[in-house]
């Protein structure tokens, strides 16, 4: 059709149309191939809220009811698909709504891009109705953030903030739009995705001398050991890791954002570490010879106390981000790459091996623990307790559901009992703890498109932060399955109460409200089960819902989470079960 | 330390973020556009800490997506060197 134009009518083509603001930044977020949208309308939003009625054939958006819970949303949909998931808020309160969510996400490495709005940029530092100053109060909890105050730079800052959230260590950005550049009228664009920042070089170019310093390492160790971090899930390495271990003979042990990296049921898995892991993996951690950390950052729920963490090994560390080498932990060797690109280099020049007796030392370990605590949690008498619950579920499900946890004890036992098999299974609040998360987060893992079950399982406390959310399973038919673990207590201060402040239970025990009728007014299918005879049956119907389910499960007040590292204590020094004077 | 990046809004809010979060002193600092690029700058600092942390934050102040390089000399004469350089360019 071009070639048919003579000159003259090239030069008469109509000027282009004019478009706002907030009708850009839709069309950017569209060709980023956003779908779904977390969020909560205000004044300062209120034109890109305009612009959305527009834009419902190809914006899905979902109104949570509380920014906390559209932040969540957008981590548990990021983390299921690995997409950047996204949320909007408003001004002021809604801004700083986000800020928990964006602290989650920056450290548990989740890409999500947060748009909120904010008053006229006339207005800027005058105390305006609903205006805080947004971008330094979320500075420290971003990997960038940035003010657009003009409609042209709207685009352009999409485009930046997605490649920075996706790109390297993946993390939270956020956008913070004035009204006026959301009402400005700007010429139509063409939009382009950013590709590089001249001063931000996210992709470390991987030092085959790094590679080679590590592979003389692992083949003259004796008993290697593999600690897998969530950044073997973000590189997509489980392959090349299953891999490599199988190749080199090396036990892997994964920590709790690391849970799905590695298959649990692998011959060469040694179980989850930290403070509630397994036996085996930490005491051995003091043991072993050389110590592989792959994608994850020696966290002190890791390594207890540093001074008394692997003294005795060489430390390999290979990571994406260039900061967590020597951050805690002495590195011998450091390998600045993606686990992926790293682990295949590995693979070729590693040796095979075998290191059949240095396993079977973690298995006689664990052995002790499945014999103090597991058989009596898989087979209690008296109340039910959590773990046979999530040994259940986790039966049930065959390890293949998408389980969201929150943060406590319920959270710790699942990562102990549920066997994980496929990467993005697990999302859970790690390295923020944050009480709330996993209603949220459970609804943006079900509106990622998972075909999978997906289990929320929350504890009483946490199920209270953001239970407004269940609104938004009602509005939106979201079917999550909902597990609440109620013991009527905060049971992870608890139990550090009873262990360490000789039980003096300052104000952690909690009056809850009828769940079940919570749950139904919510027009929500609610179960309730207080007798084992009835457990199976109530996680096979919930389970078996089609729509969402919430099942409370009544547990044991006082049980605690063992093992445990007590705090300051080695991870060597890992105990079984209570001291006897408590 | 001398420290170069893109001369944004609020690029020196990050870079004394993370200072204050390792609680690092600064006790003289001078920052500046560049002469030739105002959307570039940097910025000058003598800061109180061990060697042993400078490096941690070097590489946390590098993490920043606006930051360009970190350098580190020992000492105050280095500080007072680079700062009069710039304010001789100005």
């Amino acid at each position: 059709m071009d070639a048919l134009l003579t000159k003259t009518e090239e030069l008469v083509v109509p000027t282009k149309k004019k478009i706002s603001g907030s009708e850009a930044l839709l069309r950017s977020l569209v060709a980023e191939k956003v779908t779904t949208l977390f969020g909560y309308p205000g004044g300062a939003i209120m034109p890109v809220y305009d612009a959305l009625y527009g834009y419902a054939d190809q914006l899905t958006h979902i109104l949570v009811r509380h920014e906390q819970g559209a932040v969540h949303a957008a981590q548990g949909f990021a983390r299921v698909s690995g997409r950047v998931g996204v949320a909007l808020a408003t001004s002021g309160p809604g801004a700083t709504n986000l800020v928990t969510g964006l602290a989650d996400a920056l450290i548990d490495s989740t890409p999500i891009v947060c748009i909120t709005g904010q008053v006229f940029a006339h207005l800027l530092g005058t105390d305006a109705f609903q205006e805080i100053d947004v971008v330094n109060t979320t500075l420290p909890v971003t990997k960038w953030n940035v003010q657009v105050t003009e409609a042209k730079d709207i685009a352009p800052a999409v485009a930046k903030a997605f490649y920075i959230a996706r790109s390297g260590r993946p993390g939270p950005v956020l956008i913070d739009i004035t009204k006026n550049a959301q009402n400005e009228l700007i010429e139509e664009f063409e939009y382009k995705h950013c590709e590089s920042i001249r001063t931000y070089k996210p992709s470390p170019v991987l030092q085959i001398s790094q590679i080679e310093a590590a592979a003389k390492l692992i083949n003259s160790a004796k008993k290697p050991y593999i600690l897998a971090g969530q950044g073997i899930i973000l590189s997509g390495a489980t392959k090349e890791l299953v891999e490599f271990s199988e190749k080199t003979g090396i036990p892997v042990a994964c920590t709790l954002l690391g849970l799905g990296g590695f298959p649990t049921d692998h011959p060469n898995y040694v179980g989850f570490l930290g403070m509630h892991g397994n036996y085996g993996p930490n005491v051995l951690t003091n043991d072993c010879d050389v110590l592989i950390g792959i994608g994850m950052r020696f966290d002190d729920r890791v390594t207890g106390n540093v001074s008394k963490y692997a003294r005795q090994a060489k430390v390999i560390h290979i990571d994406i981000d260039k900061a967590e080498i020597n951050k805690i932990i002495k590195t011998e060797v450091a390998v600045l790459a993606d686990a992926k690109e790293a682990l295949q280099s590995l693979i070729k020049k590693c040796d095979a091996n075998k290191h059949t007796e240095w396993i079977d030392k973690f298995r006689a370990l664990n052995e002790i623990e499945n014999e103090k605590i597991v058989r009596k949690e898989f087979n209690p008498s008296g109340e039910l307790v959590m773990g046979e619950v999530i040994h259940l579920l986790s039966e049930m499900t065959k390890g293949e559901a998408v389980i969201v946890t929150d943060v406590g004890q319920h959270q710790m036992t699942t990562s102990r009992y549920y066997e994980y098999k496929k990467p993005r299974t697990n999302i859970t609040s790690g390295g923020a703890g944050t009480m709330g998360f996993a209603l949220p987060a459970a609804i943006g893992a079900k509106l990622a498109g998972s075909e999978k079950q997906v289990v929320a399982v929350i504890g009483d406390g946490g199920f209270q932060m953001t239970i407004q959310e269940l609104g938004t399973v009602m509005q939106y038919k979201v079917p999550v399955k909902i597990l609440v673990l109620n013991n009527n207590f905060l049971g992870m201060v608890r139990q550090w109460q009873q262990l360490f402040h000789e039980k003096r239970y300052s104000f952690t025990e909690m009056d809850n409200p009828d769940f079940v009728k919570l749950a139904e007014s919510y027009r929500i299918k609610a179960r309730k089960v207080e007798k084992r005879e009835e457990l199976q049956s109530a996680i096979r119907e919930m389970l078996e819902a089609k729509s969402s389910y919430f099942l409370e499960v009544v547990v044991g007040k006082e049980d605690n989470v063992f093992p445990m590292v007590p705090a300051g204590a080695s991870v060597s020094d890992i105990i079984l079960e209570a001291p006897t004077n408590v | 330390m001398i420290l170069y990046a893109d001369n944004n809004f609020s690029v020196l809010n990050r870079i004394i973020n993370i200072l204050n979060r390792r609680r690092v002193r600064i006790k003289k600092m001078m920052a500046h556009e560049n002469e030739d690029d105002f959307r570039r700058g940097g910025v000058v600092m003598l800061l109180f800490v061990t060697p042993d942390l400078m490096e941690k934050v070097k590489l946390q102040l590098e993490k920043l997506i606006e930051v360009e390089n970190v350098t580190i000399q020992e000492g105050s004469a280095a500080y007072f060197e680079q700062s009069e350089r710039i304010v001789d360019v100005d």
